[in-house]
This record gives C-alpha cells, structure tokens and sequence, in this order.
C-alpha cells in the first residue's frame, strides 16, 4: 500500500483527482473530502519519505540496501528497473471465468458443425490426446454443435452467440484470441497454471509479480485486489483458494487482498464494536508514542516500518469503504451496469467496483466468477452463465472508455481452458454436454497496449485444435506483461538459486499480433 | 587498486561470502564457487541442454579439458594463458563473458575478476561443493581475551568471525529479557511475572542454565519443537485440491510433539518418518511417523486421469523429502538436469522412484481415510496393543530377513530339485498374448506354433509400462482396439479355457464397473458368442446364440443386490494391514466435533431429498421390452471381486458339454462359487463370425475401461483346476527357470521369489498366518480408535520412469531406487526401499542431513540461519557465514546421539545467543542483517507465537496437548467464498468453549482457505514445505492484531486480569500488564503514555456507556461483571495497545 520505492511510472504521491478522470466524477470525490480529512493530519500521518527523513535513512533500510548484492529482492528490483519501457497500461483488470467456458458456444463460430450432429467427432482430430476421467471410458465422441445463432456484430462483423447481447456491442473494442492453450486437462492444474504461470503448488500468481515489480499507485489502498463473484448454486461451482492469488516465493506483501462483499470488506478491517475512529486514533497515538521510545532504545530499523504500517492500516479504515461506497454514482453508473450492480457480490457490482479501484489506482484486480464448467445440461446452464457475466464486462469496458481510463486500462477476459465439441453423456436436439479441453479456447483483452477490433487465431473446424497463430498460456502472459512495460524474460526473481519467472519453463513470446 | 584491497572492499560490502583476508589462499568453496555458479554454470554447468561451447566449468577435468578449435580456458598458475579470463576482462562486447540471450548480462565486477585470476594462479585448484563433503569436526577457534564473552565454543566461531571484520560482540541481555527471549524461543510463551521474578531472585552462576533445563523438560517445549516442524513436513488437516475434504492425521502431529518431549534421537524421529513401516516395532510410533510421506496435497478430481496423478504424487514427495531432510532444491530436475546442482534428472526419478512403492490409490477418493490407514487404540487398550504390535513385528522382521534373502533361498531351492516349478503343458494353447514387448502397436502371440504370429494394435496404441506386475504392463487406451481375429472359433460342443492377468481401471467417481475382459462375442447378432467379462466386481461367463439386449446388465445387477443382501467377504489382500476396508461409517465420521456432524447431517438431509424430488421430477417411461428369447448358458460369480485396483489372475474353463455346469471361473487361480443364470443353450450354435478382441465386445461395445492387461491365454481345452492354479506364478517361474539364475532380469527375480516365499516355502506361509491371526488381535483391540494415514510399502520392487520435460506420458529409461550419484551410495545387497533410505539420509556418510538440522534450529533461534537459504545447501544457496561453526555443530549433534535437547541447550547457553539485541550504527552500517550476530536476536514472532501469548497473557489459553484440531474465531464466509459446494469443508463451523483458546498450532488448517488471521501474518499453506517463514511487515497484520475478535477478546481479558490483580492504582495496573507481556516494569516514558491514555479512554467511555458495552462483550468468555463496563473498556483499549506493541511483537 505504500508508494513502492522503485515505482518510477507514476509522480508520488499520486491522490485519485489526478487520475484522467471526468471532471462530474471528481466532483463527486470532492464531496467526500471532508470524510477523508484525516488523511491530510500532517504530522500524524508520515509519508515513506518523510519518515526517512526525519529517522535519517534508517526508514528506508530495508529497501536501500539494494546496494548489497547477497540481498536478493533489492538487488533484483534494481537490476529490473521497471517498468523496462514506457508502458501503454498502467493497471490490469482480470475477469477470470473459472470453471471453463465453451468457446464454440460463445466466440469461436463453427457453422458447419451443424451438418455433423451426433457424428463421431473423427480420431484423427483427437489423436492421442489424453482425455479426462470423465469421458476417457466414452465409446463414442459425438459432435454437439452449439445450440444457439450467431450473428455478426460492429464494424468488424465479428461472429458473436447470441448468448452475448451486451459483449456483441463491444466487439469492435474488444481483442479476441481463439487460439489460447494450456498444457493442463483438470481445473487443479489448470488454473494454477493460468494464475500462476505452474500448475504446481508455491509459484507467485500474475497479479503477485505486478505488484512486486510496478508496486502501488495509491497510498491508501492495497495494490493488488481479488473479488469472489457470489455462487450460483445451480451452477457446478469448481472451488478456487487463495493459493491463486498467493505470492509464492514473493513477499507476502505482494499477495492479493480480498475485497468481500459484507461488513468487513478488508478481513478485520472494522474496529470492534464500541471503538470509533477517534478511539482508534488515541489508541494509535499511544502505541505509536511508546514505540518510538522503543526504536531510540533499541535502534531496530524494523519498528520503523512498524510505526508506519499501523498508520497505513488506519488510513485504510477509511479508504476502503470510501472505495465501496457507491451512494454516490450518479444514475448512468445503474443505467450502465444495470439494477444488479447494486447487489454486493454480483458480478455486475464487482465490475463497477473494479472500475472504482481503476481510478483509485489499484495495480491489479481479479474477479473470480466460478459455475462455467458444464459438463451437462449446456442449454440450461449456459444462458444462466452468460446473463450473469455479459452485461457487467460490457459495463466495465465501457465505463472505463466513456472515463478515458481504458487507454491505460488492460481488461482481461479468460477461464482456465475450453471444452469439448463433442458431447458428454447423452446428446440429444434438446441439450449436452461438454468436457475440458486444453488445446483451444477463446479469452479477449481491451484497453491499454492490446489492438481492438481484432480476432486472432484460427482453430479446426471442430474448435478442437489450433490450426494458425496459438497463444500458449506463457505467451498470453507475457503479452499481458508487456501491455504493462515489462520484459517477461527479464522479469525474473532469484529464488532456490534460479531465475524465476512467470513465464518459464519453456520460452514463452509476447504476442505481437495482439498489440496496438 | 591492489588486489588486496579489493578483496577487503568486498568483505566489507557483503559480509557473507567472499570474508577471507586476503592472506589466506583462497577457498573455492567460499570464494570461487559462488562466482562460477551465479555467473557462468547457466551455460557453462551441468544441464547439457543449455551448454555452449562445449565448456563446462562446475567440474576440474571438463574444465581443464582440450577443447578442439577452443583456446584452453583455464591453465592453472597462468591467469595469462587462460581463456576464461581473457573473456571475462575483454573490452570487446561481443567477446566479453558473461553473455546472456538478450545480451542483457552484466559483465563481472573488478572484484570478481580479481579473484578468479587469482584462484587461477594459485592452481585453479576444484573442490567438491562443501555442503556434499561429510562434515568433520574442525578445531575450535584460540582466541584472545575472549574468556569474559565466550561461554560455548559456538561463541570462539563467532567471535573470530566478528574480529576479522572488526566488530565487537554485545554485552549479555538484561536478565529479564533473557528469560523472556529463551521461554519464548524454547516454549513458544512468556515467561509468568512470577518465574521472572524468581530469575531475578536467583544469584547463583547457574540460575540461567536452571531456567534453561526447566524450560527444556516442559510439554510445551515440544509443542513448540513441533510448530516448526510442522511446517518443514508440510502438515495440514485438508488434502488441498478441488474438494479439499478433510483427512485424518492430526495423530502424526501429535506423535512429532511426544517425540520432541520424549527427546527422539533425531535420526530415529527422522527414519519413522521416512519408513516407520518399515522398521521394527514396539509401539505404534513409528507407524503413526511414516504419515510424514502422506502429508502432501493430493487430489480426487472428477477428470483425473490416474497416471498423472500417481507421478504429481511422487514427485511431490520427492521435493518434500529433499526440502525437509537433504536442503536441495531436488525438485528442479522434474524436467532437466539440475542447471547448477549436480542433481541429474536421473537422479530425481530414481529417487522418487523409493516414494512410488506406496500400497495406495493415486487418488484419495475425497474421503478423511485415504488408505493405508492406521486405527490407534484407546488408551486403556494401548498396553494389549503393543504386546502384540512387538510380537507382530518380530514376525513381520523374520518375513522381511527372508525377503532379504531371497536371492540365496530361490538358488537353493532350485538347485535342491525338491519341488521344482511345474509348468503348465502347452497342448492347446493357441494365444499367448504376453504383452511385455514394451513399446509400439505390434502385439507378439507367444504360443507354440502360432497362427498367426503377432497382432496389431488398432485406433490407437496402448500405453506401456506405466506399472510393472510380471513385467512392465500394457494398458488399453480408450480407443485402443485389439482385434484377434478368428481366435476363438468354437461351438459349444468344444472345450476350451481363456483369461490372464488383469488390473481394472479404478478412477475417481468412477467405481470400477468394468467389462469385456476377452469375447468373441457380437453385439449386433443378439450377443451370439462367448464372453469373460465383469460387472462391478461380478466375473460373469457366457456362451450365448441369443440373449435380449440389457440381459446382461439386469442379470449381474440382481445378482449384485444378492450378493449385497448376502454377507460381503472382503479377502483382505497381504501387506495390506492396515487395511481401511471394515471402517464403518461411524469410524469415519469420529473425528468431527457435534455441531459439525450435525450441520452436515441436516445438509445430506436436505441433499437427499432434493435428490429424491429430481428423481422423481426425470422418472420417464420405460423403454419398450426386448422381447427375443435367451437361448445360452451363463454363469456369474456369487461374490464380486474388492474393488481395489490390485491386479488378479482371472480365467474360464468350459468343458464342451453344452451345460453351465460345464463352466468353471478361477481368481488367482482358485475357483470361485458361482451362480447358473442361464442353462438353455441346447444345441443351438454360439459361433459367429465376429473376431475375437480383447477388452471389447463385437463392435465397440461394453468396455472395460482403460484396464491392464498380462499373459493373456486360449487354450482349445478345458484346463484341469491343477492347471489353472499354476498359471498365476508357477508356469512363469518354471519358464524362468530353465535360464540361470545369473541371467535374471530383477523382474523375474521378483516374481520367482514371490512365488517362492508364498507358494513354497512352508516357514514363510506359516509366519504369514500368525501375522494374519495377530492382525485380527490388533484389529479388536483398536475398535472405536481414531485413525490416521501411514504408509505401507508394497511387496513390489521400486521404481520409477524418467520422464522428458516431466510430462506424465513421456515416459523414458525405467530406473530402480536409488539415491542421488553424487552423495555416497546405498550399501551393496541391501533392497532398495524406503528404510534402506531412511537409513542411508542419517547414516554417518551422509554430508547434509546433520547440517540442515542443526542450522534450522539456528534459523528458530536465531531468526537467520548460518546458511540463510534453509532450504537450499545447492550451489545457488547462499554460503554459510559461519562454515567451520556449522560443520562443528552438525558433528556435535551426530556424536551427542542425535540429541535434540542437547543442541537446542548448546545454542541458548551460548553468549552470542545471551547478548543484548540493542544495536548501535556501527553495527548496522557494517552487518544490517546482523548475520554475523554481533547483538542478539530480535524479530518480529510468528504467527503462533503472537495469538498464543496474547491468549496466555489474558489468562484465556487453554493448555490440553493433542487431539483433533480446533475451530476458534474466524471471520463468515472464508471457505464458503471459495469452496466446492459439495466439500465436506465448504461451512466452517466455529467452535465454543475451550477450542476458542487452545494454543495456535491446533487450529484447523484447510489449505484452500487458510486462517485468516495466521495467514495474514506470514504462516505458510502448508501446500509446500517451508523451511523459512517470510517475515513482512504489512498494515493487514495490524488490523489482525487490533480488530480480530480474538485479540480484542484477550485485550479484555487481560484488562480484567490486571484491575483484579493490581488493584485500583493505575500505576500498578500498568506495570503488572507489562510484567506479564515484556517482563519488565513499565519505563517512565512508557508508564506515562499509558497513563495519559487510560485517562483519555477513560474519559471518553465514561461519556459512551454504550460504546462500552458493547466493546466489553466482545468474544464468548463472559466479562467479569463487577467490574465497571466504562472502566474495563478503557482498560480494555489500554490492553490493546500494549498487545500492539513494537516490543510485544518481537521475542
């Protein structure tokens, strides 16, 4: 939450009335000033740098000693001197549709799968792929072809289901990849290789290696944010942990918070019941008193950091409901994101809420959005799954357009992998099912860094294989790291005596043919 | 600049590697090492893949190898003449070394340059990596003047450190902040006022030492022990993946808290561990250790395919075992060669390969049970169970002498020709599918005269080799056909007799429902044939001209009802004690706390009935009947076979005579009771034109799935029982055989031994049913017990394939156990098993596990380790700043016996362990870190250790050792946000009462929603070993420490506590709250701001009777009620802040 010391993008300490943001909506902020006169308690509240300055450089110790080569974090956060060009996105938003969506029932367009239904997908399509428990016993792999029309939309004429009304408006802003592909079968491995760059255990996720290497754009709030969409229960929801947003081998500084919907939006970040703020602050006063007795007797540089740590955590009891507080959207905000983006935990409300953190500077936010892994009972489900989701990252994109915030805005848009074209379980005119499928899906970005309007890759015509163009996990990840002005290779950590990173093993590449 | 004072720029600037002065000669290890490794090994090192120029640089004679069209690059004694150096100093970019891809490497530093040419001139002299050299014990530093400081001779090895650079130790740590730092470091609490008192009181010269023993012989000594071992075995109470259910194991935790109170030696603690199951017995201690292997996340996904998820377990152990024992990042040879360690991919299969034995499912069936299981006896039963368990083992030990022996008892049995293997005649046998060609689609028929001679595989290949029974196996994809073409052709007027060795497909969510074994049998001819197949279990037989489509089915359906209604006989299989298979539902439901139980209860409840409702809801109408009429015999076994994924040995006899009674079905080669479906076959025909195959029915009907297949047989005969019996093992060994023995592959040494030790030798059986009789003993004598898992190594041989890049299905070499080729070798005859492991990482050659112990009692103490990277003694760790210390305590802790207590006494006897943690510029100028240690140690605690002494400070901790783990506060919603619906830990149900305050290492950890609370102040997930907790700094952490209902609970209490004790003086209050939290009296600064704010708290509850309330019923223990509420909430505030204190925080 602090200003990171080697964050060079951005002039500290940046307030949200900087951002480029309409002038309604700083006006709109202004009206809160007065709620937030406490940040402005000048000798209360030390700033990194003037901590440093009165305390010599002792504050700063544990990050100036870059200068010793044996320290590792230092030393590589000055060899990395990020970001390592001019980035076009200063802040990524992720909305991660766990679970699996099928691509051929949304994106990737497959007209002449409707002459083959119920046919034997050919074995030649699969080759000796290893299928999953769950239809490795099938005798037959007969091919479901998507229930739903596909119409053409916006300049482009991008082929869109009609499942996405509200996405199909956007598709000249969006950037579509059809041919993104992962090594992994099973949701586990999946999606730890997804978030993490390693389907094993103990590697730092995406928004983990931002906020390490770009830091905070915001004093008072964390930098990097995950939201859990609210379960469905119809839905079968594959769990996701915090092992997703984990830091790894990173400082858990560098970890992802948890916004929840509810009375504590931070996890303890509510006083108790019978403590005010001006309680607290007394409270803080003493400790912080008897603390620096601490420091001159004891000469720790670490209570240093303490002192300062206990005075962001205050100045967080504060920003952060200021951060929920959507009383104060003016109407187009609903007439936007629609009636639903007032119930906490909806996915509509956490895209109105990751547009608030956007302005606010947050560097990384995550929204989880579980239920897309159907098995069975496709056209049951998916049209659930698709009202749920469409409206609210149309909202998002186009909010963060209209506020001029999508130039520097990276949105992302992917699940773990796809699914099958042919079904699992019974088929019938009526419904289906389908399986995980690694070897293609459709994800899209928008914003800062990425071309609009395009699609890219192209896949068999059973959506099974890429056929022009894949994007393996690894070169989506360092395309996404570039969008944000680091170079992948050289984005690394020295940990267990090797040079880390997100997109390792295998070299990966940044997809030029995505960028703008 | 002179060399020499470039190399003492270098010792001040780093103070960790490069600290020799420069009048030594150099030391590779210290000096030169770490510059080649970090620096050129990534091209120039181990990893063939990435090297260039065919240099390597991490070993003397390649590096000192000629090279053709390569100028020598390195020639001892002339710096000048050498390559290596000529590259390193080249002003020319494109010849400067280091390069890198990107050309992005920076070149090396002066310094660097200075002492590579210098290693160069004095002889460029190689020296194995220090931490692979056995340690020895090294002199004990003289020193000057060091009498008034040194106390143990650790502190010589420190003192000399901190004069070479120019640092003076400190002085001993106020006695009361000793005792605080070493009651905290030995027990994880505070010190009680009164023990600091009595401290104080005590002037003899050993009233240190008298606390030090006190300390080392509490209960909570080890629970302390424990904490951190905990994290080094990556304990945790869910399996971590998808469901993320529960499990049961908390007794292993329990069992590394007695065995660190009991003092275990700890290579004994270290081979229970390891092969606990494999080690003679007196109790179940052991047994209850070798959980240690189990302790990693697992999964049961729904998709899982069985042989990825068997290798992700094996390497999981792997990296586990090298973390935990070895300090080597192991895991990094998965897909390569080490690129720095010597570890080659080789080795890391093979060692896995000692974790792939396990007698286990790859998967845990979501179930708190994951087999082999271990039931514990109550306590009033653990006497009787221990006689037992001893005798037990002194047998099993007698089994395992002859195991071992096996080699010399198969030679004199064979040579004796005193009933020698009986092969099985070959008159008849038509088909002999052995399938051990290994590889490809080309499928040999082994048959004496065969025609035709081989098959082809269609559709898709099988896969080979993934196990090994007689040999390594072959198994049939999903779309592997295996046409045997006009095999098979018989009336029923003729005899003949099928099967072999079969091993069902088991999956998660996918009981074995099996299928076609062998047919000839065709579907679209009214099931017109003969089939060996299997339904759930039931083997069923069939010589069919006509049969209603779904016949099958419904028939082995009812005869499944029948065999439930009947009592179900599970032969338990050998080696398979302990055995989960006759827990009741009642066992397993044993460890959840009530309220637990019976939200669950009234969640399946509802479940049910849901259920029931959609059933009701997608009840359609029945197809219309088949009404063809069954003409043929069929015959179906009375009892299913355990659905266990073992392999079995299953076969057919027909006799010709045209009557189900003509039919015989063997399992291993005994007969089983069968049941007549069918007996009206008559005269009519069962030929038809559809060719034989294996695993399918006539087209691509009724699989058995993916299942495993070995010497497969027909016989145009009907084989006599006497026969049957011998096709298992015994014709395979009399195969075997008539080669010599010399010539045996360790396949077919295994198989004749196995055959040998069950089939012939009379002692060995006769041993084996004492066991089986004792094991009913201990099986009555743990009834009602809790369980735990353990592992239980399997009969087979160990091995492992090396896979390309790690990838599951890239199997390559096949590898047999062993330990890494660059650490001394198992000893020459011993069975490559856990135990020879386990013997072999404490034995007295092995260089690292006695350093990695002790420096990570260094770390616990010290805050650092001697090498900081706990978990990495590779090349790339960093060096120890200390090395002589360290080999010296890791001889030290070998030689007392692998005494624990010893160690831990040692180091907290030490004077650089006593100093005052006041620090001074100077010192964190010269040595920030303090890794030379020239103040004592002062660092934020852990997790743990912060709950738990606010709880004992407020007199709320409830001191119970053991025992299922404990649900206390935590916030709504943690695993419900993120949690599958169906887990069984998708609610967090809170405990009340005592498990509110039970000491921090009891409470529940789910790994895919740790708690909260502990997770936000840096403890570990437990998904991966940690061998080194981080140790941030964040505002979350002061929110925890503030707001959570847990401290804000303690802060009243502890309130109440101090007005009851200290009476009504504000002054007193205030210094008894610091005696129980520092140990100190308040200093008057302190005192002052303290006082300050009880008035200001006061004055502000007094005006908000309400607020104060409210903040005093925070948490389940009801508040001392004679205590005026804005009194005890201000107090409250005021206990609060100093449980957020700086020097609260730190030990």
């Amino acid at each position: 939450m602090k200003q990171h010391p080697l964050c060079t993008d951005c002039e500290p300490p940046v307030t949200p009335l900087e951002l480029p943001v309409p002038r309604a909506v700083k006006q709109e902020w202004a009206a809160l000033e007065t709620r937030r006169r406490f940040l402005g308690r000048s000798g209360k509240v030390l700033g990194w740098a003037a901590l440093a300055g009165l305390f010599g450089d002792m504050g700063l110790r544990i990050y100036a000693e870059g200068a010793d080569a044996k320290s590792p974090s230092p030393a590589l956060n000055n060899a990395l001197g990020l970001p390592h060009f001019a980035p076009k996105a200063k802040r990524a938003i992720y909305l991660f549709m766990s679970g699996g969506p099928p691509q051929m029932d949304l994106f990737d367009y497959k007209p002449n799968l409707a002459a083959q239904f119920n046919e034997d997908m050919p074995d030649s399509i699969r080759g000796n792929q290893q299928l999953t428990g769950m239809t490795s016993g099938q005798a037959h792999f007969p091919v479901a072809p998507s229930h739903w029309p596909f119409g053409q939309h916006g300049q482009t004429g991008t082929w869109v289901s009609s499942l996405l009304p509200y996405s199909a408006r956007m598709v000249d802003d969006l950037t579509i990849i059809k041919t993104t592909n992962t090594d992994a079968i099973n949701h586990e491995p999946a999606i730890m290789l997804m978030n993490t760059g390693n389907m094993n255990a103990g590697k730092p996720c995406l928004g983990a290696w931002l906020a390490y290497g770009l830091g905070s754009m915001n004093d008072n709030l964390p930098t990097f944010i995950v939201l859990q969409t609210k379960t469905n229960p119809k839905e079968n929801n594959q769990p996701v942990s915090s092992r997703l947003w984990s830091s790894g081998f990173l400082s858990s500084e560098f970890a992802g918070v948890g916004l929840r919907s509810g009375a504590d939006p931070v996890l303890y970040l509510a006083d108790p019941a019978g403590v005010d703020h001006d309680v607290r602050r007394k409270m803080l006063d003493t400790v912080e008193e008897i603390n620096r007795q601490t420091l001159a007797e004891v000469g720790d540089p670490e209570t240093n950091a303490r002192i300062s740590q206990y005075e962001m955590a205050f100045r967080m009891q504060s920003s952060v409901p200021e951060l929920i507080d959507l009383s104060k959207e003016p109407p187009s905000t609903w007439d936007l994101y629609g009636p639903e983006a007032k119930q906490p935990g909806t996915f509509a409300y956490n895209c109105l809420l990751a547009r608030r953190m956007a302005e606010r500077g947050v560097r990384f936010t995550q929204i989880y959005k579980r239920g897309w892994d159907v098995h069975d009972n496709v056209v049951g489900m998916l049209p659930v799954l698709c009202q749920e989701t469409d409206h609210g990252a149309y909202a998002l994109v186009t909010d963060l357009k209209r506020r001029g915030l999508l130039d520097d805005t990276l949105v992302i848009w992917a699940g773990e992998f796809g699914r099958t074209v042919y079904s699992q379980g019974g088929l019938s005119r009526d419904n289906y099912g389908r399986d995980h499928h690694p070897r293609c899906f459709t994800t899209w970005m928008a914003g800062g860094g990425v071309r609009p309007g395009i699609t890219y890759g192209e896949t068999d015509e059973y959506s099974y294989n890429v056929v022009k163009d894949p994007v393996h996990v690894r070169d989506f990840n360092a395309t996404i790291l570039h969008c944000l002005g680091i170079d992948h290779s050289k984005f690394s950590y020295k940990f267990q005596g090797l040079d880390q990173k997100l997109t390792t093993p295998v070299p990966a590449n940044v997809v030029l043919g995505l960028l703008a | 600049m002179t060399f020499s004072s470039l190399l003492a720029a270098l010792v001040l600037s780093t103070l960790t590697g490069c600290s020799r002065a420069p009048a030594h000669r150099l030391d590779f290890n210290q000096d030169v090492q770490p510059i080649l490794a970090s620096r050129c090994f990534s091209c120039h090192g181990p990893d063939p893949e990435m090297r260039k120029a065919n240099l390597r640089l991490d070993l003397a004679e390649w590096a000192m190898r000629k090279r053709p069209n390569h100028p020598d690059a390195i020639v001892p004694g002339h710096p000048e003449k050498s390559a290596l150096v000529k590259r390193i100093e080249s002003k020319d970019p494109h010849f400067l070394m280091p390069q890198a891809a990107r050309g992005e490497a920076k070149p090396l530093s002066a310094g660097e340059i200075a002492i590579l040419k210098e290693w160069i001139r004095e002889g460029a002299v190689y020296r194995p990596h220090w931490a692979f050299e056995v340690p020895r014990r090294p002199n004990v530093p003289m020193l000057q003047n060091a009498a008034a400081w040194t106390k143990t001779p650790i502190d010589n090895f420190i003192l000399a450190k901190l004069q070479e650079v120019g640092l003076r130790p400190s002085p001993e740590a106020e006695k009361t902040a000793l005792i605080r730092r070493v009651t905290l470091d030995l027990t994880g609490l505070l010190p009680t006022p009164d023990e600091v008192t009595r401290f104080l009181e005590d002037r003899s010269p050993d009233a240190y030492e008298h606390v030090v023993d006190g300390l080392l012989e509490r209960p909570t000594f080890g629970e302390q022990r424990a904490r951190y071992w905990l994290d080094y075995a990556r304990y945790a109470d869910t399996y971590g993946l998808h469901y993320d259910n529960s499990r049961d194991i908390w007794p292993y935790r329990d069992y590394v808290i007695r065995s660190f109170n009991d003092n275990k030696p700890f290579d004994q603690f270290a081979m229970e561990q390891i092969a606990g199951d494999l080690l003679p017995m007196k109790n179940l201690d052991p047994l209850i250790g070798s959980g240690y292997e189990r302790l990693g996340v697992s999964s049961n996904e729904g998709g899982t395919i069985t042989e990825e998820l068997r290798v992700n377990i094996a390497r999981e152990r792997t990296e586990a075992f090298g973390a935990t024992f070895m300090g080597l990042t192991v895991g990094c040879a998965v897909c390569h060669d080490h690129k720095f360690d010597p570890t080659t991919q080789h080795d890391f299969y093979s060692l896995s390969a000692f974790f792939n034995n396990i007698d286990e499912k790859p998967f845990n069936e979501d179930r708190p049970v994951w087999a082999p299981v271990l039931r514990i006896p109550k306590t009033e039963n653990q006497d009787a169970y221990n006689r037992v368990i001893a005798q037990r083992s002194d047998l099993q030990g007698k089994l395992n002498e002859m195991r071992g022996n096996s080699h010399e008892l198969v030679t004199r049995w064979l040579t004796s020709r005193n009933n020698p293997p009986r092969a099985v005649e070959t008159n008849g046998l038509v088909l002999r599918l052995r399938l051990d060609e290994g590889s490809g689609e080309e499928l040999r028929n082994s048959a004496p005269d065969a025609n035709p001679a081989s098959f082809h595989t269609t559709t898709l290949k099988g896969e080979w080799g993934e196990t090994t029974w007689l040999w390594p196996d072959f198994r049939m994809q999903s779309s592997t056909r295996v046409l045997l073409g006009q095999m098979g052709d018989y009336d029923a007027n003729q005899a003949f007799s099928s099967g072999g060795w079969f091993m069902f497909r088991s999956a998660p969510y996918h009981p074995a429902s099996f299928g076609t074994l062998v047919s000839r049998m065709d579907s679209t001819q009214h099931d017109r044939g003969w089939e060996l197949s299997a339904e759930d279990g039931f083997l069923s037989v069939a010589l069919v001209n006509q049969m209603p489509k779904e016949e099958g089915q419904r028939e082995t359906k009812k005869s499944k009802e029948k065999g439930k209604s009947e009592k179900k006989v599970e032969a338990k299989e050998p080696f398979n004690y302990p055995s989960p298979q006759d827990l009741s539902k009642k066992d397993l439901a044993s460890n959840k706390p009530p309220e637990q139980k019976k939200a669950e209860e009234e969640a399946a409840k509802k479940d049910k009935a849901e259920a029931k409702a959609k059933a009701k809801k997608s009840s359609t109408k029945e197809p219309p009947k088949d009404t063809t009429p069954t003409i043929g015999l069929r015959v179906v076994s009375v009892t299913p076979l355990p659905l266990d994924g073992a392999w079995k040995h299953i076969f057919l006899t027909y006799d010709g005579s045209g009557r189900a009674s003509g039919i015989k079905i063997f399992v291993n080669g005994n007969a089983i009771a069968t049941r007549v479906v069918s007996d009206n076959l008559g005269k009519a025909t069962i030929r038809t034109p559809a060719p034989m195959q294996l695993g399918w029915r006539n087209p691509e009907e009724h699989p058995a799935k993916d299942a495993r297949y070995q010497d497969v047989r027909l016989y145009a005969r009907c084989l006599n029982a006497d026969e049957v019996a011998r096709l298992p093992f015994e014709d395979y060994t009399a195969e075997v055989s008539t080669h010599l023995p010399s010539q045996w592959t360790p396949d077919q040494w295994h198989v004749v031994s196995e055959f040998y030790l069950n089939h012939v030798d009379p002692s060995y059986q006769a041993i084996q049913s004492k066991i089986a009789f004792l094991d009913k003993d201990l099986d009555r004598l743990s009834k009602g017990g809790d369980l735990t898992q353990v592992s239980w190594e399997k009969p087979s041989l160990a091995y492992a394939n090396v896979l390309t890049r790690g990838v599951y299905t890239a199997r390559t070499e096949r590898v047999e156990a062993d330990t890494p080729h660059f650490l001394p070798p198992l000893p020459s005859g011993e069975s490559h098993n856990r135990l020879a492991l386990a013997k072999w990482t404490v034995s007295s050659a092995n260089p690292l596990t006695a350093r990695v112990t002790v420096n990570r009692m260094w770390y616990e103490l010290f805050g650092t380790g001697i090498v900081e990277t706990t978990e990495d003694f590779g090349i790339m760790g960093q060096r120890p700043t200390h090395p002589e210390l360290l080999d010296w305590l890791a001889v030290e802790f070998r030689d007392s016996g692998w005494n624990i207590k010893h160690m831990y006494k040692l180091m907290v006897m030490s004077g650089v362990y006593r100093q005052s943690a006041k620090s001074n510029p100077e010192q964190l100028a010269k040595d920030p870190k303090n890794l030379l240690l020239s103040h004592g140690p002062r660092f934020r605690m852990d997790a743990e250790m912060l709950r738990d002494i606010a709880l004992q400070a407020s007199g709320l901790l409830v001191e119970n050792i053991g025992g299922p783990s404990a649900k206390p506060y935590q916030p709504p919603n943690i695993w419900e946000e993120v949690s599958y619906p169906t887990s069984d830990t998708v609610r967090y149900v809170q405990e009340h009462g005592d498990a509110l305050y039970r000491r921090s290492m009891y409470t529940y950890v789910k790994r895919m929603a740790s708690p909260p609370n502990m997770d936000t102040l840096d403890a570990p997930m437990r998904d991966v070993v940690c061998t080194r907790r981080q140790r941030t700094d964040t505002p979350l952490q002061a929110l925890v420490t503030m707001n959570d209902v847990q401290w804000v609970e303690a802060a009243r209490a502890l309130a109440q506590l101090v007005i009851r004790e200290a009476g009504p003086d504000t002054q007193k209050r205030i210094n008894r709250m610091s005696e129980i939290l520092l140990a100190h009296d308040a200093p008057a600064p302190t005192e002052a701001a303290l006082a300050a704010s009880v008035r200001q708290m006061k004055e502000h509850y007094a005006k908000d009777p309400k607020a104060a309330r409210s903040l005093v019923e925070i948490g389940e223990k009801k508040r001392d009620a004679s205590i005026p509420q804005s009194e005890l909430a201000a107090w409250t505030m005021v206990a609060s802040e100093m449980l957020n204190l700086d020097e609260t925080m730190n030990k």
